[in-house]
């Protein structure tokens, strides 16, 4: 009786001594990637420690859940942060500063700089995207244009597309337009525009705004660019698959579902267009970090778990196994992207695109996913002929202006 | 005895008194006080006044919301209001198989709203049925035509020749109709056999409905047509249920009144609009009270359609207090309880307007 009561106690201490350090992220084929990094590289790490780790995957809407998860002081220790809404977690004051407790000297400088806010450090970056100009060769060849490439302008791509939809006539269309800040915004940034000015306010009267816009727009004029609803698709990705559509802006994303979807289109990659003024391209970060609940009580480990989650070993493992690309930045030398097949050329340009131009987080600022509403309504009204640009941009700065005041 | 009585009362009332308390009032409560703080979900909230107000009216979102859920409680009620108590008055009939038709008509409403609004975007979709039928409608509009024109013909012939027999025939007859009708299909199948008529060939009809259409008047924008399709498939689900309430109503009206009515010699029309209407009007008040407040908070139809079309088009009151509450991180919950507040009150001025100006005691 003694013995067993010993045992009881024994056990009870051990149970006592297990850390647990939950980890929240994404539902869909995250769980199994995330499921056999923490197998293959956390665990046998953290086998003396005593830490168990789990990974509880939020189904549906991640933003939202996290939300609910950290207003009841549910959330997990570790969890996925999403550049485009790190400020509204922010200012919940429930994400942990990592400042001094992890080193990011290994990072691309421009990831760190997205999950920065005041000098504090909110995450560390997972992995990430960028938008290169996707094409299809076949239209290309058929029209007997030169493929875009990485020297083009804005002005040489808008000829080459021109000549293009002139030759293929009207059942093809030169790009695929969407009518939304997180494809258009890059072109903005191209010009050297930027999203907010000191005081935290969004000028969409700036001159070289409107240079983006009436670009963008502009391309909609003949039906050389167009809608994706307007070949019944939701996305840009979802025209390249028509194979009515030769260019497409769209991030290293775009590469699995063409392979799923379109395996038949012979697809290349270039670097988005430079400005023909700046000579700068624009571009988007996307990015997910890795940040620390700030009401976590187990912070040690928590710390010991992010560290090996962003180790060289993990992303030598992710970038190899074609899952994303890794935000270190010695990855630069790595033979997978001396490859030549489609997938990892797009891979390549993907990762050059994160510190080549005016490149900047994908991100909403402080008021949320609202911000970029005037925007794209007045993208969609000019896209679909419903206004002139001047008019809907007119709107737009009226709309962010009372936006911005709440 | 009475204590105990009372003291049971209570007891068998409290789950229900519970509930109020805790999800109405005290969360009513909550709402009103967030409606004038700075809340955000995370911070400690501090009385600021009316400024959430403000900010909802000065935002164009609100102002939108406002308008779609205004124009479409009205219209959603009225049709399903004028369309529950058509068909009401139709299933109050003796008809064989009467149960089945009641069975197969309460479907659409035992069937979940969000199965029905998925099976609407699927309908209604670019390449969806009610393109491919309009399609298929304009390809054989020469063969639909000679078939109406020949079934109106031949009606119109053996009509007259009956009358010509001094037999008492009516247009709608339906003993020659189906002879009108035999005949119709027979003289187009051999038009369509011989080659002088065929079906012709038509671009596919290709409508987006759920884009950013709007149906206006005077310039201002009234009611999108993705709402509109929400108002189709609304009506379409929710006048079972109404249905049902006429038909309880239908069955308490003394039969004697029609049988005087129609010694009278009053039509069906005059029995229809003279007896049942105003004999169901306590009836019709608690049907359209319940459908404007279903209508006017509508929200599940909006969310599952999500960014399948554009959000102005669609948003909602309701979807817009969800909207703001449930956002990344901080949240202006200060401004969706302002706007869940001004909801509510816009509900209660509604149903006490209808109240005022529209009686509910039969006369």
């Amino acid at each position: 009786m003694k013995k067993c009561l010993l045992l009881a106690c024994a056990l009870l201490a051990t149970a006592h001594a297990q850390t647990t350090v939950k980890i929240n992220g994404y539902g869909g084929t995250d769980p199994a990637v995330v499921g056999d990094l923490i197998n293959r590289f956390v665990k046998p790490a953290l086998a003396k420690d005593k830490i168990t780790v789990v990974y509880e995957p939020l189904q549906g809407d991640y933003n939202k859940s996290l939300t609910t998860l950290l207003a009841a002081g549910t959330a997990g220790d570790v969890f996925y942060l999403p550049a485009e809404t790190l400020d509204g977690f922010v200012a919940t004051g429930k994400v942990m500063p990592l400042n001094g407790l992890v080193n990011t000297s290994p990072f691309i400088k421009s990831l760190n700089t997205a999950f920065t806010r005041n000098g504090r450090l909110y995450g560390v970056a997972k992995d990430f995207n960028t938008l290169t100009l996707v094409y299809n060769k076949d239209l290309f060849d058929e029209a007997g244009v030169k493929y875009p490439d990485n020297t083009d302008t804005w002005a040489t791509l808008q000829t080459k597309l021109t000549t293009l939809k002139q030759k293929l006539g009207p059942d093809y269309a030169g790009i695929c337009l969407q009518p939304n800040w997180d494809r258009f915004g890059a072109f903005a940034f191209a010009t050297g525009w930027t999203q907010f000015d000191s005081k935290g306010k969004t000028n969409l009267a700036d001159p070289r705004f409107a240079e983006a816009f009436n670009f963008y727009t502009g391309l909609a004029r003949n039906k050389v660019g167009i809608q994706p609803s307007e070949v019944s698709e939701g996305w840009t990705g979802g025209c390249l698959k028509t194979g009515k559509v030769a260019v497409g802006i769209e991030g290293n994303w775009v590469v699995n579902f063409l392979r799923d979807n379109a395996p038949n289109l012979k697809f290349g990659t270039a670097l988005m267009p430079k400005n023909t003024k700046t000579a700068k391209r624009g571009n988007f970060l996307y990015t997910v970090g890795w940040a620390i609940n700030s009401g976590t009580k187990n912070r040690a480990a928590a710390l010991k778990v992010l560290n090996i989650l962003t180790s060289p070993q993990v992303q030598q493992y992710v970038l190899e196994q074609g899952l994303a690309i890794p935000s270190r930045t010695a990855l630069t030398n790595n033979a997978y992207f001396k490859k030549t097949d489609p997938g990892a050329v797009n891979s390549r340009l993907v990762f050059d695109g994160a510190d080549d131009g005016n490149v900047r987080a994908f991100t909403f600022g402080p008021q949320g996913t609202d911000w970029s509403k005037p925007i794209n309504e007045a993208l969609a009204a000019v896209l679909s002929g419903q206004k002139s640009a001047a008019d809907a941009l007119k709107k737009a700065q009226a709309d962010m202006n009372a936006f911005q005041s709440r | 005895m009475q204590r105990r009585q009372t003291s049971t009362a209570w007891l068998f009332l409290a789950p229900f008194l519970i509930t109020v308390a805790v999800f109405f009032f005290y969360a009513f409560a909550r709402a009103a006080y967030y409606s004038v703080t700075d809340f955000n979900l995370f911070n400690t909230p501090r009385v600021i006044g009316l400024k959430p107000y403000a900010d909802v009216l000065g935002d164009p979102s609100f102002r939108r919301a406002l308008g779609n859920s205004l124009v479409f409680a009205v219209v959603t009620t009225t049709l399903q209001t004028v369309g529950a108590l058509l068909m009401a008055v139709a299933l109050n009939r003796r008809l064989r198989g009467l149960p089945f038709f009641r069975a197969a008509w309460y479907m659409p409403s035992i069937t979940s709203s969000v199965v029905i609004t998925l099976i609407f975007l699927w309908l209604f979709q670019r390449r969806g049925v009610a393109n491919y039928l309009i399609t298929q409608a304009q390809a054989s509009a020469p063969l639909t035509l000679t078939f109406l024109l020949t079934l109106i013909g031949a009606q119109v012939v053996q009509v007259l020749l009956e009358r010509r027999r001094a037999l008492p025939a009516g247009w709608f007859d339906p003993a020659l109709g189906v002879t009108s009708a035999l005949l119709a299909v027979l003289v187009t199948a051999a038009l369509a056999w011989t080659g002088v008529i065929s079906a012709r060939e038509v671009p596919p009809f290709d409508y987006q409905y759920f884009a950013d259409k709007w149906i206006t008047l005077g310039g201002v924008r009234v009611l999108s047509i993705p709402l509109l399709v929400v108002v189709i498939q609304n009506t379409f689900t929710t006048i079972p249920t109404l249905m049902l309430f006429f038909l309880a109503g239908l069955q308490n009206i003394p039969a004697a009144l029609y049988e005087a009515a129609e010694i009278d010699g009053a039509t069906p029309w005059q029995q229809l609009t003279r007896v049942t209407v105003p004999m169901l009007r306590p009836v019709t008040f608690y049907v359209i009270t319940v459908g404007l407040i279903g209508t006017m908070q509508m929200f599940d139809q909006v969310a599952v359609i999500g960014s399948a079309a554009p959000g102005e088009t669609l948003i909602t009151l309701a979807y817009y207090v969800y909207a703001n509450t449930f956002k990344a991180g901080a949240a202006p919950v200060n401004m969706a309880s302002a706007a869940a507040i001004l909801l509510a009150a816009l509900i209660l001025a509604m149903v006490a307007a209808q109240r005022r100006f529209f009686p509910s005691e039969a006369p």
